[in-house]
């Protein structure tokens, strides 16, 4: 491609860009209306997942021996906060209460009970760790007196160090088990915004190659030096960078007002690249078929709102069954989402979205195919 | 420097145009003019390079006129629609279209800045061409033609429905270019702006040129006759059979359409014999005119059409 071909080709995707930019509606329609999906949705599956760092546990010792502190001693973690109390206190997030015969009971190796008490509305995440520590505390304590054996209990812990903490408790999740949830606004900014790359550049991007069709500015163009070829490579290259700029915009407001994390900026920027390209494809192609304006519009909000819901820009596909996960696949809007989830809800590199780029890289081929096919001068 | 051969063109059952030829030189403006369905737009539209699926030759400066994309920069062309951005000033519709061309960007603005004064749209430069009346954007719609200072201009209906101001204007347009050395083609139903724009004409219908040459040339071909113009109410069929018998005899009939019929006669003694016949076969005779030949009776001869139907 010479330099004066590529120049004339950018010179119509920008005047195609301002355009559609210039257009009365568009901030509404690209920005206010978005983040009031934003909101929405964000508000909605905000849950407690969002667990703090640092997990609380109030312990009551009311032990009289010596056992009560040291099991205390045992379950102290980095991730864990303790605070202690006399008595129950009327606000906590978490409980243990370590009865007054404690002690007394484990001398005389008998059972006991233990009552630990979470507060509804408390983080089910960090309950669940503190829960986890606890076990493990308990476990350590019994496999120190297994292994002491007979002796006196009452002499254990002023000696015998060899006993102490021989054994290590550890806790893993099984693989593939979902241990989050995407949820809040760094689920519902990337969904609502790859809702509105659909809805805006099929929209717009569509209405536009058939204004122009209509207008004979297409027909225009091939006055000039530039070819029916260069015209369609012109309105797939404007139509995706006024996806890619809806993207931004979203993204933006989401990193000022709404403390956005997408995992990895570059990565989530190059899915949602690739994703605008497929959409750029589809804008072009249903531009070209169309004869009415209505016709556009109405498929545009068809598809987005279905490949939306069902692609997880609603509510994180995570939580649908499996079976409603296969149908998902048919929606491009969820080879995006689910890529964008992998950075930044489940530690996902380049590597883990390697497939759904390569889904989305194939279906932009496709669509870009038939949308040339489709691309016509005039009626 | 243009060099049409042969150019034929179907729809269909349609043939649009058929074996088409043409010559043009450099600084001559032609007008095509032609009835509805002459098959105008599609020499345009051949020639813009938008219409596919012809045959025939187009040789522009020496060269294949289809085969080489860069004589395109050579090319002005004003369609008939109103094919720019109503939601963009002129201004900035200039610099879009201009922009297209291989015109350095600051000699663009310059002459988008001249173009926009000679077309009397400076004062509104910049406000949205959507706010324009029908002239103004027909103004605009030629001046995005011209901004690459092509060598030759095709321009179809220019002035078709804007105002007498916006028509001078064009016409002023294309007579400016072809004194500056471009040629020019431009086609059009109006018999008055042919007459005073250009320096040869074209009539066409049915897809061919059926004649062609100067003013003056062209209406030598009615002779030195006068022309007979008769508005009744009569039907065509009737009225050609009761002129049978003595057509040929100095007596031509040009156009016969119901309630209107022209003739062309070699002198007026014999009018009181064509009324005679319409007399005896009771066909009414309200308006008689006689007029000197003039290109409308040229076209009038060829065509067997009034350009108005
Ligand atoms: N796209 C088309 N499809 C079918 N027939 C067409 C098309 N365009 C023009 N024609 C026909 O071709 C003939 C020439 O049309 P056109 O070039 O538009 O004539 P003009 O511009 O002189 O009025 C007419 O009979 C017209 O009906
Ligand atoms: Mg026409």
């Amino acid at each position: 491609m010479t330099m004066r071909r590529a120049k004339r080709i950018l010179h119509v995707a920008g005047n195609d860009l301002r355009i559609m930019v210039g257009d009365k509606a568009f901030f509404f329609w690209t920005l206010a209306f978005p983040i009031f999906f934003i909101v929405m949705f964000g508000l909605l599956y905000k849950s407690g997942e969002n667990a703090p760092a640092v997990a609380e546990l109030t312990v009551v010792n009311l032990d009289e021996g010596r056992w009560g502190g040291y099991f205390v001693e045992k379950i102290k973690a980095p991730n864990l906060t303790i605070k202690t109390a006399d008595a129950e206190p009327a606000e906590y997030s978490r409980l243990l209460v370590l009865p007054a015969d404690f002690s007394a009971r484990i001398e005389a190796r008998r059972d006991q009970a233990l009552a630990f008490k979470k507060r509804s509305g408390a983080s089910v995440k960090a309950a669940a760790r503190v829960e986890t520590r606890l076990y493990q505390s308990i476990a350590r304590v019994i496999s120190e007196l297994v292994l002491y054996g007979e002796g006196d209990l009452t002499k254990f812990l002023d000696g015998h160090p060899e006993f102490r903490d021989i054994v290590r408790v550890e806790s893993r999740f099984p693989e593939k088990t979902v241990t989050v949830v995407p949820s809040g606004f760094d689920h519902s900014i990337p969904g609502t915004t790859i809702q509105f790359i659909m809805m805006m550049v099929i929209i717009y991007g569509g209405v536009t190659v058939l204004e122009d069709r209509k207008k004979g500015v297409l027909a225009r163009m091939l006055f000039s030096p530039l070819s029916t070829a260069d015209v369609f490579q012109a309105k797939l290259l404007g139509r995706w960078s006024l996806g890619f700029l809806q993207a931004l915009m979203l993204i933006v407001v989401g990193k000022i007002f709404f403390g956005l994390n997408l995992g990895s900026l570059p990565l989530a920027l190059l899915v949602i690249a690739v994703f605008a390209l497929a959409m750029a494809a589809l804008s072009v192609f249903i531009g070209s078929l169309c004869t009415k304006e209505d016709m556009i519009i109405g498929l545009a909000v068809l598809l987005a709102n279905m490949f939306a819901g069902l692609g997880g820009c609603w509510w994180p596909n995570e939580i649908v069954p499996p079976a409603v996960r296969r149908v998902a696949m048919i929606s491009p809007a969820h080879w995006a989402m689910d890529a964008l989830h992998k950075l930044r809800f489940f530690q996902g590199g380049f590597a883990d979205i390697l497939p759904n780029l390569g889904v989305l890289l194939a279906l932009s081929v496709v669509l870009a195919v038939v949308a040339g096919r489709a691309f016509k001068i005039r009626d | 420097m243009l060099e049409i051969r042969n150019l034929t063109k179907s729809y269909g059952d349609i043939l649009a145009l058929d074996r088409f030829s043409l010559d043009l030189g450099k600084g001559e403006v032609l007008g095509l003019l032609g009835p509805n369905g002459a098959g105008k737009t599609t020499l345009i539209s051949i020639l813009a390079g938008t219409l596919a699926d012809f045959s025939g030759t187009v040789t522009f400066q020496g060269r294949n006129l289809f085969a080489d994309r860069a004589l395109k920069n050579r090319l002005g062309i004003v369609p008939q629609d109103m094919a720019f951005y109503d939601e963009l000033s002129a201004m900035d519709n200039l610099l879009f279209w201009g922009g297209l061309y291989d015109v350095p960007r600051a000699e663009l603005k310059r002459r988008a800045a001249e173009l926009l004064e000679r077309v009397e749209l400076a004062g509104r430069a910049k406000e949205p061409v959507k706010k324009f009346s029908g002239g103004m954007k027909r103004r605009l719609n030629t001046a995005i033609g011209l901004l690459h200072h092509p060598d030759l201009l095709l321009l179809d209906e220019p002035t078709v429905g804007i105002d007498v101001q916006a028509k001078v204007s064009i016409l002023d347009i294309i007579r400016n270019a072809g004194a500056s050395g471009t040629a020019v083609i431009f086609t059009t139903h109006q018999l008055a702006e042919v007459e005073t724009t250009c320096s040869r004409i074209a009539i066409m219908d049915h897809g061919r040129i059926l004649a062609q040459g100067t003013l003056d040339e062209l209406v030598r071909i009615v002779g030195e006759r006068d022309i007979v113009e008769i508005t009744g109410e009569f039907a065509a069929g009737p009225f050609s059979e009761a002129l049978q018998d003595i057509a040929g005899d100095g007596i031509e009939l040009l156009s016969v359409a119901d309630n209107l019929a022209s003739l062309a006669v070699a002198a007026t003694e014999q009018i009181p014999r064509i009324m005679d016949r319409l007399f005896r076969r009771k066909l009414a005779v309200t308006d008689l005119k006689i007029k000197s030949p003039n290109l409308e009776t040229v076209f009038l001869k060829l065509t067997g059409r009034s350009l108005r139907d």
